[in-house]
């Protein structure tokens, strides 16, 4: 399954799991993601779990007002990720901002904020042959060897365009 | 290092994190020095895992997000979910450590300290972290060391007879050694101390 797919199957469940009132249930399915994104900002262990609680709070606060959005749920957690991070980070509290941006993503107010990247935008910048070989590694799994087979290239042309597109990435995520 | 490290690490962390294995965000940044070179995989990593699915997450973060959310003890939250009374650990660990049936009450005294997050979890012993992991099928040691106690100076705490109001003033209770009158092997076990 490719990624956009996972996304789309990912969000039916997450809009299921509202829909039921699971909200203890959604939250503990984001819960791995939360700390990891935490844990790559905030080094000190303690700080990041301590960071992750804040943002599973703010977020059971948010299903709590039994508020529904104009984007996936994801697209929430995300944001109030980065938020919290940011938050964190700055040493200052800027609830208010986060209010705003959330207000604006409810279906109530018909004017959802921007869309989240997603894989395709991840990939934005690479040339169409770097986007191919970056979706056959990390959406297929195969090795450097099959997805060359596939292309009809070398295998050490693959993996040097592949390293040349994560450079790419790195440059542009820094 | 040469530059082409970070992609190279990163590159695996995002085949295993695709596979569904979990990788450690902790360990794959300690594989870069410290310094341009860790921010860079941190902010390559962090892009990917804002484009792809989440991870699910594994039994023992669910019990961590439960202990925090709830203020409980991340052990006493764990051994909730694996259905066990407290003395069928207890009666596991003289089983698994191999000690004498009549120190049983001292282990559950240990235990119960424990569990309840009123002894530091740094120097009880290997071995009992093993037979605990064994007996509640999970990685209790890192639960264990990453749960603070709940903050309230005053907890009111479900015991297994019913509600207590127990006094956290600062102060922990005397330990089992001490009540017992000497150090003995269970003592070591739990405390370190010889």
């Amino acid at each position: 399954m490719t990624v956009s797919g996972m996304h789309d199957a990912r969000d039916a469940e997450d809009s299921r799991l509202l829909e039921a009132g699971e909200k203890r249930r959604l939250m503990e399915s984001y819960y791995g993601l939360v700390v990891d994104r935490c844990r790559l900002r905030l080094r000190d262990d303690a700080v990041a779990l301590d960071v992750a609680h804040e943002v599973v709070v703010r977020l059971l606060d948010e299903l709590d007002r039994g508020r529904r959005y104009g984007v996936p749920f994801r697209v929430v957690v995300h944001k109030v990720i980065e938020w919290k991070i940011a938050e964190h980070l700055a040493s200052r509290r800027s609830e208010a901002a986060l209010d705003e941006w959330l207000e604006r993503a409810s279906l109530d107010s018909g004017e959802p904020p921007e869309a989240i990247d997603g894989f395709e935008a991840l990939l934005e910048g690479l040339t169409e042959l770097e986007r191919t070989v970056v979706r056959l590694r990390y959406e297929e799994d195969l090795d450097f060897g099959t997805i060359a087979r596939r292309l009809g290239k070398e295998a050490n042309a693959v993996h040097q365009i592949h390293f040349r597109a994560l450079s790419k990435l790195r440059r542009r995520a820094a | 290092m040469s530059e082409s490290a970070v992609e190279h690490v990163f590159d695996e962390f995002a085949l295993a994190y695709r596979r569904g294995e979990r990788p450690d965000v902790r360990e794959y940044l300690e594989r870069v020095p410290e310094g341009p070179e860790r921010e860079a995989l941190a902010d390559l990593i962090d892009r990917f895992l804002v484009a792809v699915p989440a991870r699910e997450p594994s039994e023992e973060e669910i019990v961590l997000l439960e202990a925090r959310l709830e203020r409980e003890p991340a052990l006493l939250v764990l051994r909730r979910r694996r259905r066990l009374r407290r003395e069928a650990v207890v009666d596991a660990l003289v089983r698994a450590l191999g000690l004498d049936p009549r120190k049983r009450d001292k282990v559950a005294g240990y235990y119960h300290q424990l569990e309840t997050g009123l002894l530091d979890p740094e120097p009880v012993d290997r071995s009992v972290w093993e037979a605990l992991a064994e007996v509640l099928r999970a990685n209790v040691r890192a639960l264990a060391a990453r749960v603070p106690p709940p903050p309230a100076a005053l907890a009111y705490r479900r015991a297994e007879q019913g509600f207590v109001l127990q006094a956290r003033l600062g102060e922990r209770p005397p330990s089992p050694a001490a009540e017992a009158g000497g150090l003995d092997e269970v003592d070591r076990l739990f405390t370190g101390a010889s």
